[in-house]
């Protein structure tokens, strides 16, 4: 606070004067924080208000005339079959990718947590499939479906399930679930990791006090785990969701949104109405309702943050 | 103890050890699919059902991979292009953290806020803005039309991480600096910066990650291959007429190598930092 010897008792009572007092003895700190500022007003803060003007315009990309249709966009996105069925896709992609994240996410860290012999060697490859490219991850997740030369099939075939490959990917009712199961494998260390560290900070005593009292080990984890770990696992929900509904990469490589466009989500829809499609004013339109669902998601976000889970 | 209780503290073991080599398994699977099938000659890699083990492992497609792919110069360029984010991103987390852990300042607490806010943009619903700004500021097939981006989805990140750590260091260790006649540069290098490594460490793990792993801003804003990072020449791979799986294999294979080296070296770090948000204490 290298400020405080400046200070002078403000002379009068004005407001005006008052703020530039303040700004006058904080302006290093002001200076300090002015490169983020102005770099995250250019390149998030301009594409947000950019993306909301493109969104009231028919603006094809490969011409620069843009005419005013004023809200024609969502007129006709509200309108149209091919929203609702990517809300019902996004849904389910969201949902079921989430809950299963969850799921796979406890149970490691659940396993984790007692006195494992190489602890730190387990955390360690659980994490990797989180810090790999998404393309990478959802190129292996292609070779392992596929109908002919992929394991998984392989698998089956071997087990006496199927006696013919399936095409997974290749059909319309199951190539979701598909492109679900390697977000799914993405997205579940991060659960894990977190849950852990959750774990770790509950307090040995309880469990102590509980033993004491025969409690079972199901009824410790129901009584004492659940409860405890009640905080961490919302926010982690709440940001696996976030991410979970913007995820794009693992889609956009193993299906491109296909087989007819049953693993498209509103965001690999946005990419292909205004980017592949070309039709900026369009895929504006969608991202601007990307935003209002996001934006959603981020005020319970914030609100159980800032009240670190107590509220809930 | 009992041996009635012995014998159930052991059985307990035994299923503790075996539910996690199950999931263990479970998700270590897909790297011993990629790595298994680069060990296979191109006629077994196409059997049908696949084999699980190769029968005759060889390295062939490793020798192979090198000329029949650019993987060398993707790999090259994701280097480039998570440096450079790394270091755009420091410039500006470390001053605006370091502000915000130093002084009280009206409009602090909405500025942290705008921050995490901003980070709930994610890049995929801005792309058709970002893409209008990118073309309009000329970026457009530049390294820096991906750093840029990058830079700014992970501010929020880094800025909190910093924020948080410069707040444990205490102050009287730069006054009894400043008495000394050092100036605020030399205390934010010499005293402030080598406590805060941990913190440092964790953001710069996390900062190259995100740059290295991303396909969108590649994707979206770079059509020379030759700036091609590490995942978009796998996409571009995928986007082939006839898909090679086997060079595509091979070079996910060695793109993920540097990764498995920073996570042996640094996981502890990256813990630290995928936890610092969701848990508190």
């Amino acid at each position: 606070m290298g400020f405080a010897e400046d200070y002078t008792e403000p002379t009068s009572d004005s407001r005006l004067e008052r703020g530039l007092d303040h700004l006058q003895q904080n302006s290093r700190a002001y200076l300090l924080i002015a490169p983020t500022i102005v770099f995250l007003l250019a390149v998030i803060g301009y594409p947000i208000l950019e993306t909301f003007r493109l969104s009231l315009f028919r603006a094809p990309s490969e011409t620069s005339i843009e005419t005013f249709v004023g809200l024609q966009n969502y007129v006709e996105i509200l309108n149209s079959d091919v929203f609702y069925q990517l809300l019902w896709q996004t849904g389910r992609w969201v949902v079921v990718g989430v809950a299963a994240k969850t799921l796979l996410g406890l149970l490691i860290a659940v396993h984790l947590n007692g006195d494992i012999a190489g602890r730190k060697f387990f955390r360690t490859a659980f994490l990797v499939p989180w810090g790999i490219p998404y393309a990478i991850s959802a190129v292996v997740f292609t070779w392992i479906e596929h109908p002919q030369y992929g394991y998984f099939n392989a698998i089956l075939i071997k087990l006496g399930v199927i006696e013919e490959g399936i095409g997974i990917l290749g059909s319309p009712e199951i190539a979701w679930i598909g492109t679900v199961a390697a977000d799914v494998w993405i997205g579940t260390p991060f659960m894990a990791i977190i849950l852990l560290a959750g774990l770790q900070s509950i307090p040995e005593d309880l469990y102590e006090a509980a033993a004491v009292d025969g409690a079972e080990r199901w009824h410790q984890f129901r009584h004492i785990t659940l409860p405890q770990l009640k905080g961490v696992i919302l926010i982690a929900t709440l940001l696996s969701t976030i991410w979970t509904f913007v995820s794009f990469d693992v889609i956009w490589t193993m299906t491109g949104g296909g087989p007819i466009d049953t693993t498209h989500t509103l965001v690999t829809w946005i990419y292909q109405t205004g980017l592949e499609n070309g039709n900026l004013g369009m895929g504006a339109a969608y991202s601007v309702i990307g935003f209002l669902l996001l934006m959603a998601f981020a005020v319970v976000y914030l609100r159980v943050y800032t009240s670190g889970g107590e509220e809930l | 103890m009992t041996m009635a209780g012995q014998d159930r503290g052991r059985l307990r073991k035994v299923r503790l050890y075996g539910v996690l080599l199950v999931l263990f398994g479970v998700m270590m699977f897909p790297f011993y699919t990629m790595f298994s099938s680069t060990l296979k000659p191109e006629s077994g890699l196409f059997a049908s059902p696949a084999t699980l083990v190769p029968t005759e492992p060889t390295i062939q497609s490793y020798l192979a991979v090198w000329g029949q792919t650019d993987v060398l110069l993707w790999i090259a360029n994701s280097f480039l292009i998570s440096g450079g984010t790394v270091v755009l991103t420091l410039l500006l987390a470390i001053p605006a953290a370091y502000s915000c852990a130093r002084n009280d300042f009206v409009g602090k607490r909405t500025f942290l806020l705008a921050v995490l806010v901003g980070q709930m943009f994610a890049p995929v619903v801005l792309i058709v803005g970002l893409f209008d700004v990118v073309t309009g500021f000329g970026l457009f097939n530049s390294y820096l039309a991906v750093i840029i981006p990058a830079a700014a989805f992970t501010l929020p990140f880094n800025v909190w991480m910093l924020y948080g750590y410069f707040g444990t260091i205490p102050v009287s260790l730069e006054e009894s600096a400043r008495i000394d006649g050092a100036s605020q540069l030399q205390i934010l290098t010499k005293i402030v910066l080598p406590l805060t490594k941990p913190a440092l460490v964790a953001s710069i793990t996390y900062t190259f990650l995100y740059a290295w792993n991303r396909l969108l801003f590649v994707l979206t804003f770079l059509t020379d291959a030759g700036k091609y990072n590490v995942p978009r020449g796998v996409f571009s791979m995928v986007g082939a007429l006839q898909t090679d799986w086997r060079m595509m294999l091979t070079v996910s294979v060695i793109g993920i190598v540097p990764l498995l080296i920073l996570f042996a070296f640094l996981e502890e770090y990256i813990v630290a930092g995928m936890t610092s948000g969701a848990v508190k204490d």
